[in-house]
């Protein structure tokens, strides 16, 4: 389980592994702020993710949106396991929805 | 994650709701077996089931949740018609409690297929649910069971608060299990979120609009929230149009949730409405808290003395000014944290109907449990300890109390006997009352059993009240045989030490034939007394408020006027008096003037001699420790505001002692063979473990 910040010259990787949630949240704030003001575009990963509550979906709703506000690339890669994304979809927090840019 | 509760805290939390609401349930399934037809209870009984399970898998009990499935579904099958209350589904359903309980205390071997898979057979085949194996797979996550009542559709609104996320409660299973309840729409609104940086990583945001459309009433999707709704805002309202019968439980449909979504949320009246139950502004409060509280306003009273105390002797008018106002917070903080811990009865009372139900069977009686006075409130440590007392008189009474129905019959008695349970306030004091019609207790047969055990000698003169002290004897009793419910003789001993520790008496009454009514005189609290302090000599007591009726002088005019007896006319009656200097041993002349403290207890009107009132004073009741334990006149001890140590008396015990003393003193005079007279002068025990009546 862990968050991880990877950056390059194009592009600022968040990448999340196994359950983020209340306890992890306040890591996930701070490594989203400090991708969106590396300059560079960012990718949040959710490849490894394996369950997120509704703090982690709020903090990507938030991050879509500031980075859309000042014209940040931003993006989701990787699959949810089919358990999770549908479990967020019942309650209405299909991540699809986060105000992202084109990219 | 410092402010987060640990899973263990949650658990905690999820017992003691869950115990509560088995208690209720409990009640509920009794009347129930009372009423078989009763809606409301079936209700009752399913929205409880419903709710242990919902929670229970929300916490971590899945075996817990899987296995109360089954049973909340038996009850939908009541609920809709399908299946009959009996009392075998009843007993079925109480004893299927019994494990509940067990696996919420995560008692070893609780929760075990074996120990539930009987219990669940006969639930399926009552029932007519499928089998054990499809019941464990689709518990928790089954589709909605085809309901049988009207469809409607309900506009939900759930929005955390902020301290939600905080209190280990999830919004997705919440949402979740609302699903379980028929079709459901949701749309969550994000538009409370802040900017990221000003955003609390902890605070959920997040509000959410749903649509429910089923045969779920309103207490059910209630129940979903129960134990967040404390911490969220709720609307839960009808959609206008849905309360006809729809064809199908389906998904809610598009229109409906965008109508849903749309429509401002009012009453019929207009109003916006926030459907929260009437106790939201109630706090759940760990009972340790509010001990540590207690303790520490115990600590600002005796702080408060020393400053009343440091006041009388500096004659600073300002300094008094303070110490007074002091003096007056003091005392209501006092009385606001005594309220504080009292609670009404009536959750004990309830726990003894299952108790007499499952006894009646095992016995082949018919009893009925009444009670009366429930909501006579009581401090919260008396409570706790009082269950045991009064399993005991109550099992005693259905063994040994009730006849058979059929010896009821012919003795011309109704063969439905009765157990009544009484509580009622009396001065600083609480009666609680055990009764029965039953046979009534063979005076000489307690008798004859005394003096067999060698407790008693054979030419030994008791009152009736001493003769049934007998009973609370240790290993006393008169049972021809011992049966699993009563008769080894522990449990009236038991009561006995309980009620004593609580600094309480037991009254027996009975009437042979008639019935038998024993009766727990319980001080109301356990911590602090408001008290009169009075002065013998050097040393200091304090009589409880509550007990004393007046203070009067007693002159060397009025003790010529009385020959020497120790009575005093105080308002045209005659009132025995006991002087505290004899009775506890000084030896000192008295001074010419002395003060009679009239109290009231259970021996009627009775006056307590000392040499000066000192005034009024909040105690703190401090215990004395086992080496005093046996005795009974003092109650304890509390420190004075000048640092010493002040007995507090207890007036019922201190009459009870004087008036056994001079009883036998009386008998020894007319029987010289008999033990010699016991001189008054000392705070005594007479027998060790002596038993009141």
């Amino acid at each position: 389980m862990g968050i991880a910040l990877e950056g390059s010259d194009a592009e600022s990787v968040v990448r999340l592994d196994g359950a983020i949630d209340i306890a992890s949240a306040a890591e996930l704030k701070a490594r989203l702020l400090e991708a969106l003001s590396s300059g560079t575009g960012v990718r949040v990963s959710l490849e490894g993710a394996r369950y997120l509550d509704a703090t982690a979906v709020q903090l990507l709703w938030a991050a879509g949106r500031q980075a859309r506000r000042s014209g940040v690339p931003f993006q989701l890669s990787g699959q949810l396991p089919d358990p999770l994304w549908a479990a967020l979809a019942d309650a209405g927090l299909q991540l699809f929805a986060i105000p992202v840019n084109a990219v | 994650m410092s402010n987060l509760k640990s899973a263990d805290q949650f658990k905690l939390s999820f017992r003691e709701e869950a115990r509560e609401i088995l208690v209720d349930l409990e009640a509920a399934l009794l009347e129930l077996n009372e009423n078989r037809a009763d809606d409301e209870l079936v209700g009752r009984v399913f929205r409880a089931l419903h709710t242990i399970k919902g929670s229970g898998a929300m916490f971590g009990f899945e075996v817990l949740a899987a296995f109360t499935h089954n049973l909340e579904t038996a009850f939908d099958e009541v609920r809709n018609g399908r299946l009959q209350v009996t009392p075998e589904l009843v007993d079925l359903t109480l004893s299927a409690m019994d494990q509940i309980r067990a696996m919420l205390e995560e008692r070893e071997g609780a929760g075990e297929p074996v120990a539930c898979a009987g219990i669940l057979a006969r639930v399926r085949s009552l029932a007519g649910i499928g089998s054990a194996s499809q019941s464990a797979q689709t518990g928790l996550g089954s589709p909605p069971q085809a309901a049988g009542g009207p469809i409607r559709q309900w506009a939900i609104h759930f929005a955390p608060g902020p301290e939600f996320l905080l209190n280990g409660s999830n919004p997705l299973l919440l949402i979740a299990e609302l699903r379980q309840l028929g079709g459901l729409a949701v749309k969550a609104s994000m538009d409370a979120i802040p900017p990221l940086d000003e955003l609390d990583p902890e605070r959920c945001y997040i509000a959410w609009d749903m649509v429910l459309a089923g045969a779920a009433d309103r207490d059910a999707i209630r129940d979903v929230f129960i134990f967040v709704e404390d911490s969220c805002e709720l609307r839960i309202e009808p959609i206008a149009g849905t309360e006809e019968p729809r064809p199908e439980p389906g998904p809610a449909s598009a229109d409906a949730v965008a109508i849903a979504m749309e429509e401002p949320r009012t009453s019929a009246g207009g109003r916006r409405t926030y459907d929260k139950p009437d106790n939201a502004s109630s706090l759940r409060v760990p009972a340790a808290r509010l001990d540590q509280f207690v303790d520490l306003v115990g600590e600002l009273v005796t702080v408060q003395a020393r400053l009343a105390e440091l006041s009388a002797r500096r004659d600073d008018p300002e300094v008094a000014g303070v110490a007074e106002e002091i003096e007056r917070l003091t005392s209501a903080l006092r009385e606001t944290s005594m309220n504080i811990r009292m609670l009404p009865i009536r959750s004990t009372f309830e726990k003894f109907r299952r108790l007499v139900h499952d006894l009646a069977r095992d016995l082949g009686k018919d009893v009925e449990l009444t009670m009366e006075g429930a909501e006579t409130e009581l401090d919260k440590t008396v409570i706790d300890q009082l269950g045991d007392p009064l399993m005991h008189l109550i099992r005693n009474s259905m063994d040994h109390g009730i006849e058979p129905p059929q010896v009821r019959l012919e003795r011309g008695k109704r063969a439905n006997a009765k157990i009544h349970l009484s509580a009622r306030h009396s001065g600083a004091s609480v009666l609680i009352t055990v009764c029965d019609d039953g046979g009534g207790i063979d005076a000489e047969a307690v008798r004859r059993r005394a003096i067999e055990k060698g407790l008693l000698a054979v030419n030994a003169q008791l009152s009736e009240a001493e003769t049934f002290a007998l009973l609370f004897q240790p290993g006393f009793s008169t049972a021809k045989q011992i049966t699993d419910v009563s008769g080894r003789g522990v449990g009236m001993d038991v009561v006995r030490q309980r009620v004593e520790s609580l600094r309480g008496t037991i009254e027996v009454a009975s009437k042979p034939g008639l019935g038998t009514s024993v009766t727990l005189r319980l001080p109301l609290t356990m911590a602090i007394i408001e008290g009169l302090l009075v002065s013998v000599e050097d040393a200091c007591f304090v009589l409880p408020m509550a007990s004393t009726l007046e203070c009067v002088e007693l002159s060397t005019r009025d003790i010529e006027q009385a020959n020497g007896k120790h009575v005093a006319p105080i308002r045209g009656e005659v009132v025995p008096y006991i002087r505290l200097r004899e009775h506890f041993g000084l030896r000192t002349p008295r001074p010419e003037l002395e003060q009679i403290m009239v109290v009231e207890s259970g021996e009627g009107r009775f006056g307590f001699v000392v040499d000066r009132v000192l005034g009024n004073c909040q105690t703190v009741i401090k215990s004395l420790g086992r080496y005093y334990r046996h005795v009974q006149a003092v109650s304890g001890a509390t420190i004075l505001g000048d640092g010493r140590v002040a007995l507090i008396l207890d007036p019922d015990r201190l009459v009870q002692d004087a008036v056994r003393v001079r009883t036998r003193n009386q008998a020894a005079r007319a029987s010289p063979q008999a033990s010699p007279p016991q001189p008054h002068g000392a705070v005594r025990q007479p027998e060790g473990k002596a038993v009141r009546s």
